[in-house]
């Protein structure tokens, strides 16, 4: 099996609310960023894909199992974060282990007293105990104590410190390395994916706008900078987002569009430029 | 280790640091016991005790967001459903087990003879008493959680009052088979385990439709 998660035209409607039509897919791995701005669908997604929600149509594979249909299956090797934990507060750090263990069949004693050592987490503390960044650690120490195949993790960055933040990365990037493990990575610290993914999945308001390989995907934008004076009706119309200051502008365009903008400063986007100018659902950002 | 056991065993944990509580709870029906010179009556407020500490792990799930730990165990709904009302009809049973042995002892201490037919009714009514309460709690806990689904725990109040208003009204005399019934004391006990048991049934089907289509 090549692609450890599979996501087809996956839709949910809420009030006030559509997700519609997400179709991705996740190799065998690799790490996938899955971005958007707050509100856009990220942790729907999620849920969708936990079958924490019930969808409205589209179809979902975990490790080639379908996620309802097969959900035991699918779950067992499947570790998640969430961006806050999920233990009682009032378990010791050991009491995690005997509540949690139970239900992995290839869950690891050694392993997890191991990893817990090396993230510095006395099995002793109760989970309230711990600092965010440490319940962090404890869910994904639980996750790499079965071996989970596919790891999700939503929004785990938000509210940890950049130590603690590259610090997850680095842990995420070893988590990889032996090609057999992949990892869902949805934030929107797009900084953390710069670093990290391989592939981005971006949602803006519902809607896949992109997803593919991250260099593709930077590569697809390009910032143009330019006096006011150069700014032409018909440039414009070309532009996916324009910032104007009192001197001139800047804006974001497709790669491909981007003779017609030769005469201007062009450079490299970033993701957070990307996000940022193409978040205004077609608005310009003025 | 079967799926349901294992729910059992995580429900256990999540009560684990509230067991001191729970035990305290089990106190007070002792002194209720005292007062009516009753081992009926102590033992029936005991088991409504209990019966009203089965919110503990759905509060304490609810607390902590537990649901999304729920939801990512490899586990099918149906069988955390059932293994939570094992784990609760465990608790009463230990609550019944306790009261059982410490109401009478002091019932006796107090000079108060206890016979065998006060055993078994107060025992059958604590059954009774705890299966009416959970039966109805469960499924409203799981539809509301916990705080709103403490309304549920009135429903077999009110149906008591309707029982009692409707009791008198049945002409036991103009049928043979509640003639039969009533005044046998195998008969009422059957009747009840197997009421018990249908109500059970219907409470976990229930609970299980519930849990299935619940959003998290």
């Amino acid at each position: 099996m090549n692609d450890y998660l599979e996501v087809r035209n996956l839709s949910k409607s809420f009030e006030g609310f559509q997700l519609h039509d997400i179709t991705f897919t996740l190799p065998k791995g690799y790490i996938m960023g899955l971005i958007g701005p707050n509100g856009s669908g990220k942790t729907t997604t999620i849920k969708l894909i936990l079958n924490m929600l019930k969808r409205t149509s589209g179809e979902v594979k975990i490790l080639g199992f379908d996620n309802i249909a097969k959900e035991q299956e699918a779950k067992r090797n499947l570790g998640v974060v969430f961006d806050s934990n999920y233990f009682s507060d009032e378990w010791k750090v050991s009491q995690v282990e005997k509540s949690v263990s139970a239900f992995y069949e290839n869950w690891n004693t050694q392993k997890f007293s191991e990893i817990l050592e090396r993230f510095h987490i006395q099995p002793s503390k109760k989970v309230k105990e711990l600092s965010k960044g440490m319940q962090m650690k404890l869910m994904l120490a639980c996750a790499f104590s079965y071996d989970a195949k596919l790891l999700i993790l939503d929004e785990p960055t938000s509210g940890l410190d950049p130590v603690s933040r590259d610090e997850l990365l680095h842990i995420l990037s070893e988590y990889i390395e032996d090609g057999e493990h992949s990892v869902l990575f949805s934030t929107h610290i797009t900084g953390d994916l710069e670093r990290a993914a391989d592939y981005i999945t971006y949602i803006s308001y519902g809607e896949l706008f992109f997803s593919g390989g991250k260099d593709e995907f930077i590569d697809s934008f390009r910032i143009v900078k330019g006096g006011r004076e150069e700014l032409s009706a018909d440039l414009s119309k070309k532009m996916l987002g324009i910032r104007n200051f009192s001197t001139g502008f800047e804006a974001l365009v497709k790669t491909e569009d981007l003779k017609q903008f030769a005469h201007l400063n062009v450079e490299p986007a970033a993701i957070d430029d990307i996000v940022v100018f193409t978040s205004k659902r077609g608005e310009r950002y003025e | 280790m079967s799926n349901i056991w294992k729910s059992v065993k995580l429900d256990f944990s999540l009560v684990k640091p509230y067991v001191k509580t729970i035990c305290f709870t089990m106190i007070l029906p002792v002194v209720f016991a005292v007062i009516n010179r009753s081992l009926l009556t102590g033992i029936s407020f005991a088991m409504c005790f209990i019966a009203m500490t089965t919110g503990y792990t759905f509060s304490v799930t609810e607390k902590n967001s537990m649901e999304r730990l729920y939801g990512i165990l490899p586990i099918r709904k149906s069988d955390m459903v059932i293994g939570r009302y094992i784990f609760i009809i465990i608790m009463g049973f230990t609550a019944l087990i306790f009261s059982l042995i410490t109401h009478p002892v002091v019932l006796i201490i107090l000079g108060e003879s206890i016979s065998m037919f006060d055993y078994i009714s107060a025992a059958a009514t604590g059954i009774f008493l705890f299966a009416l309460y959970t039966v109805f709690q469960l499924p409203g806990y799981y539809k509301l959680g916990s705080i709103k689904g403490r309304v549920f725990m009135y429903i077999p109040v009110a149906g008591f009052l309707i029982t009692l208003l409707l009791i008198t009204r049945i002409p036991v005399g103009e049928s043979k088979l509640l003639f039969a019934v009533i005044h046998s004391p195998v008969l009422l006990m059957l009747l009840a385990v197997i009421l018990v048991i249908a109500m059970y049934v219907v409470s976990i089907s229930v609970s299980i439709k519930i849990l299935k289509n619940k959003e998290i």
